[in-house]
């Protein structure tokens, strides 16, 4: 491997595939719920188990941080309410060193709850109650966005120059921007790849809750505002200091390349 | 002005005025009473013997003239003091026999008098208190017995002290009179921002917990005073703790059953999950109806946290500034997307920004409320029609969202905005919601210093006015279609 591909495959992914080589027991179908509800988890098992999932599931949120790092999971549904620390806090502890597939499940009527654990790094949310086949629904879209693409894994073959100091590899899911690495979520990527694949078109947001977050768009959900606002934030502006997505929040976005220079 | 401070300050200042003003009158009557007048003839007795004795001196000692002279200038002070004596003011000195040593000329009624004095022994005086005359029998320097008579003149009476203040002291009594008036008012003043500051201090706290700053009470400056003032300032902040406690602990309640009914629910779903998928053909029905109920409860708990929320306030903590008109286009867009499936649309037209500034998920949850709810009742193939202007002050933003619908009973408008209320005709509440959602939207506007109303719009249909205070300063900022999303 040359060290271009080597700091090309550095970053979220890679720290995801030396996890589930380091761990015999990973499985791509195994899911870890966190939450104090022990009923309700071993409805959850039940429920999910038909859907053909493995579910294991810890009660309190240090049990949750040190399961999601073990890497036997694929993804982890995680409760906000937890007996020993916010689900914040175990989503900030594992953001730290793992980019494993998080959805928050959060408070019903609790804009600020959805939009702090977008921005803390979970890949979507679903409000208490839930419909269990809305839930199955998000696991199955956030488990196929975050499962790499057999076919763009080739080294150096999908290298795109988006911008003029940004860079996207999409077989490794890497972002550099100045050579610093960016770290996305897996929402953030594709979203970041869907608007390089369109850039200056205006993209819709039903159009683009279809397409990145794979499932059918519904008014009055803001999850894709907050994954497009994040984004923004952690791309930031260009050199010369003009937002790279503009757009009217909540309708419609726009990713603008930068203008070619005068000479 | 009819405050209460006025009134203290004014009717203690004429108390203080009519107090001054009594005391004077009744000095002057007090001096008329008829044992002063007593006192004042009896002063004659030794103003007699005295002015005689010396008048009687003055004549064996230099003559005549200067007896007279004498007498004459005693005359002239009398008068002087004495200005409504009807009696004339005027001394006689009597030699034996009743010839009037002086040669004045002496009226008739006194030789009765002469008379009564011959056989009167010398060196005491007498009064004739009918004929207002004191006389004395007086004793020369060379040995002969004179009599010396005077008259007794009427002592002062109101009038006179009148015309004393009035005419004598005139330059010196405005002063007097302008002292009291000012030292009087200056005590009144004093008083009645005494008794009125404290009060005042527990209307503006009452007052600002009816605008359900529960947070409010009576300062310490109230609480010091020791008196029943401040007992009543103690127990007002008494009453405002605990209808803050209680405040608290209702909204608190509504909160924690809303959190503790959502795990039971949360459960009931996944079992009904489960049960669906082992169903059979003619249990679906039934399963399906619990679904809808379940799903209606889903709703109601959501609303009621986040009316616990509104009503809590955390949001507030963290305000940005934003485009009001930016957030209802937003909202407007959602409405239509969800109207497409119903025949109708929702429209909304604006040409400028509105800057306002606060809790942007919790405005855009209370105006969602309100457009959602238009586009539940408004008729099949119409359109909602959302506007945003100015208010006539400038001061206040107005959002209003116009639907084609049945509108409201008259009598049901003012209750709208009540929780759970879903109006007074059975054939609209087969549309209504959960019937908090503008609930929501009064607390949150509310909490942001907005309006919220309801009124039917003419040729059917029901208008709700939003109003939001603007920023104090907006900036005339350039037109942009795609405006930049605010970041939260």
């Amino acid at each position: 491997m040359t060290d271009h591909l080597k700091r090309g495959v550095g970053g979220s992914i890679r720290r995801l595939i030396v996890a589930m080589k380091k761990s015999h027991k990973f499985l791509p179908r195994r899911i870890l719920v966190v939450d104090d509800d022990e009923e309700l988890c071993q409805l959850l098992s039940q429920y999910l188990t038909q859907d053909g999932f493995v579910i294991e599931a810890v009660h309190t949120g240090s049990a949750g941080v040190e399961r999601t790092l073990s890497g036997e999971h694929a993804m982890v549904v995680l409760d906000v309410m937890l007996p020993d620390m916010r689900g914040f806090e175990v989503l900030r502890r594992v953001r730290a060193q793992s980019s494993i597939p998080i959805l928050m499940l959060t408070a019903r009527g609790d804009d600020q709850d959805r939009i702090l654990g977008l921005q803390l790094g979970a890949d979507d949310y679903l409000p208490k109650p839930f419909n269990p086949r809305e839930l199955s629904a998000r696991i199955e879209a956030v488990l196929r966005r975050a499962a790499p693409d057999p076919a763009e894994i080739k080294p150096g073959a999908s290298e795109d120059l988006i911008d003029a100091d940004l860079e996207l590899f999409s077989g490794a899911r890497v972002v550099r921007r100045r050579g610093q690495q960016v770290d996305l979520t897996a929402v953030e990527f594709d979203l970041l790849k869907r608007f390089t694949k369109s850039a200056g078109l205006v993209l819709s947001r039903e159009d683009m809750v279809r397409a990145v977050l794979g499932r059918e768009f519904s008014p009055f959900d803001r999850s894709m505002d907050t994954h497009v606002s994040n984004l923004r934030k952690k791309l930031g502006p260009r050199p010369d200091g003009s937002e790279r997505i503009k757009g009217v929040r909540g309708i419609v976005y726009i990713y603008v390349l930068s203008a070619p220079a005068r000479r | 002005m009819h405050s209460f401070f006025t009134k203290i300050f004014l009717w203690f200042w004429l108390l203080i005025v009519v107090v001054s003003a009594t005391v004077v009158v009744s000095a002057g009557a007090i001096r008329s009473r008829s044992s002063d007048r007593e006192r004042w003839t009896q002063l004659y007795s030794y103003l007699v013997g005295l002015r005689g004795r010396h008048t009687a001196q003055l004549l064996d000692r230099d003559g005549k003239d200067a007896a007279r002279e004498y007498i004459e200038s005693l005359e002239r002070v009398d008068t002087g003091n004495y200005v409504n004596n009807k009696n004339p003011m005027r001394d006689y000195l009597f030699a034996q026999g009743s010839r009037e040593v002086l040669q004045q000329s002496v009226p008739p009624y006194l030789q009765e008098i002469l008379e009564k004095m011959q056989q009167f022994p010398e060196g005491k005086p007498r009064l004739f208190e009918k004929q207002r005359i004191a006389a004395e029998r007086i004793v020369g320097l060379n040995g002969q017995v004179y009599t010396f008579v005077m008259p007794i003149p009427e002592p002062p009476t109101f009038d006179q002290i009148y015309s004393f203040i009035t005419k004598d002291i005139a330059g010196e009594g405005l002063i007097y009179l302008g002292t009291i008036l000012i030292v009087a008012g200056g005590f009144c003043f004093w008083l009645a921002r005494n008794i009125t500051s404290p009060i005042n201090r527990l209307r503006l706290a009452a007052r600002r917990i009816a605008h359900e700053h529960l947070e409010a009470r009576v300062d310490r400056s109230v609480l010091v005073r020791r008196d029943e003032l401040a007992e009543l300032g103690q127990d007002f902040n008494r009453m405002a703790e605990r209808i803050d406690a209680l405040v608290h602990a209702q909204r608190r309640l509504l909160a924690d059953v809303s959190h503790e009914i959502r795990s039971p629910l949360t459960r009931l779903n996944l079992a009904l999950g489960l049960a669906r998928q082992r169903a059979s053909a003619e249990s679906g029905e039934y399963l399906d109806r619990i679904e809808l109920e379940a799903d209606r409860l889903n709703k109601l708990i959501g609303q009621l946290l986040m009316l616990a929320r509104v009503e809590s306030g955390v949001d507030l903590e963290q305000k940005n500034v934003f485009d009001l008109a930016t957030l209802v286009q937003g909202v407007a867009s959602d409405g239509d997307f969800e109207a497409r499936g119903l025949q109708c649309s929702v429209e909304f037209v604006h040409t400028s920004e509105y800057l306002v500034e606060g809790a942007f998920e919790m405005l855009r949850a209370a105006v969602e409320n309100v457009v959602r709810n238009a586009v539940r009742h408004t008729a099949p193939g119409t359109k909602v029609e959302i506007t945003i202007e100015r208010s006539e002050s400038q001061q206040d933003a107005v959002i209003r969202v116009r639907d084609y619908g049945p509108g409201a009973l008259p009598q049901d408008l003012p209750l709208l905005f009540c929780p759970f209320y879903r109006g007074s005709d059975p054939a609209r509440k087969a549309t209504a919601g959960a019937g908090l959602g503008l609930a929501i939207t009064e607390r949150a506007f509310q909490l942001h210093s907005g309006r919220v109303s309801a009124a039917n719009a003419p040729g059917g249909g029901l208008e709700v006015r939003l109003e939001l205070p603007l920023m104090a300063k907006t900036q005339e900022t350039s037109k942009v279609t795609l405006a930049l999303a605010p970041s939260h």
